[in-house]
């Protein structure tokens, strides 16, 4: 590689070292390609992920990274081969669901009805804290006007206090 | 020994009725009640039967030799001519139903009325093995093997076998028969692609 760039840059270095860069990025980009091309374990690390976003068609309730049925064998080949030739995670997953439908896919995207899966989880937990938090003031609020009878913490007036004294010793006098 | 208690007020309590009067009561309820709706629908529906996004699109092309060698298909060559497209396996039992109707519908609608063709693919099989499954079952149709890699299947968007789908003579898949097609399917879906394919052209 060093040879032909070496070559490139005599050629050129004369006329512009503008043309000398833009040659020299493009002859990198290109000689590097085969390097960025993945390696095995990486191709296999973007199957096992790709695959287990898509829903085993057999089975219908596991990915088809983790099912052995022959749909799942299948579509794993087809996905490393996608993967192989360049295709990303978005482009793979479009064509199966092209195929498939949304249905194919184990974490529906956040469009129309499968939007639904993804807002209603957090609008539930963010509607019971505001209840919560809502129900925790409204306590809090009546319990200090004293104006709750329910409300577990009230101090006595001295008259109930009074009688509860009396009852008291009543019982102990019983004895 | 005798101590005067006056007791104190009662705590308001609530009345017996006014549970129906109470909002909480009947957000309760009509969240239930949502529940239940939403399952009796969903319990209603097969969770097999997922439509295909390809029915009123384009058939996806693909291209299959006969098993037994003595033909060839396409999806270019077939342009004009509306065609059934079922695929099958020598293991699939469900299949086994289908055969004699597939072959009745090969005589009276390809043989007979030259109306359609019939093709049959057999998929994640063997050419011994469908070969057999042919013979034993007296298929006569247009008889091919996906490929190893399950290339026209996956196209397809198949989830099991058997299915079926009905193109048209432009090569629109008009329907898709999920599980064994029975004759009132293939009567009714006849008659619609060879009116499509006559409007057509």
């Amino acid at each position: 590689m060093s040879v032909s760039l070496g070559a490139v840059g005599r050629r050129c270095a004369h006329r512009s070292p503008a043309l000398v860069a833009a040659i020299a990025t493009l002859v990198l980009f290109y000689t590097s390609l085969p390097v960025l091309a993945l390696s095995p374990e990486a191709v296999e690390q973007r199957v096992q992920t790709i695959t287990d976003a898509l829903r085993c068609p057999t089975c219908q309730a596991i990915s088809v990274k983790d099912s052995e049925a022959g749909f799942s064998v299948e579509i794993r080949d087809k996905v490393k081969r996608m993967v192989e030739e360049g295709q990303t995670d978005d482009q793979i997953k479009s064509y199966f669901v092209s195929r498939y439908g949304e249905w194919i896919l184990r974490y529906p995207s956040p469009k129309g009805v499968g939007l639904i899966v993804w807002v209603l989880p957090i609008a539930a937990l963010v509607g019971a804290g505001a209840a919560i938090g809502w129900m925790i003031v409204r306590r809090g609020k009546k319990a200090h006007s004293g104006s709750d009878r329910t409300s577990a913490v009230q101090p006595l007036t001295p008259e109930q206090r009074e009688r509860v004294t009396a009852a008291l010793k009543t019982y102990e006098e019983e004895d | 020994m005798s101590v005067q208690i006056t007791p104190l007020p009662a705590p308001a309590a609530p009345a017996g009725q006014s549970m129906f009067k109470s909002w909480k009561f009947w957000s309760v309820m009509a969240v239930l009640a949502g529940l239940v709706a939403l399952f009796s629908y969903g319990f209603t529906k097969d969770p097999k039967l997922v439509p295909s996004p390809l029915v009123g699109l384009a058939a996806p092309p693909f291209s299959v030799d006969q098993i037994n060698g003595t033909g060839h298909a396409d999806l270019a060559s077939l342009k004009g001519t509306p065609f059934i497209l079922n695929f099958w396996a020598s293991w699939c039992m469900a299949c086994q139903d289908e055969a004699a109707i597939l072959e009745a519908a090969h005589r009276q609608y390809e043989l007979n009325g030259h109306q359609i063709r019939v093709i049959g693919v057999a998929i994640q099989d063997t050419p011994d093995k469908a070969l057999g499954f042919a013979k034993h079952f007296g298929k006569t149709y247009f008889l091919g093997l996906d490929d190893a890699q399950g290339d026209i299947s996956l196209s397809y968007g198949l989830y099991g076998v058997p299915e079926t789908f009905f193109v048209d003579g432009n090569g629109r898949i008009a329907f898709k028969q999920i599980g064994p097609v029975t004759k009132d399917v293939i009567d009714e879906q006849v008659a619609k692609l060879t009116a499509t394919t006559k409007a057509g052209s």
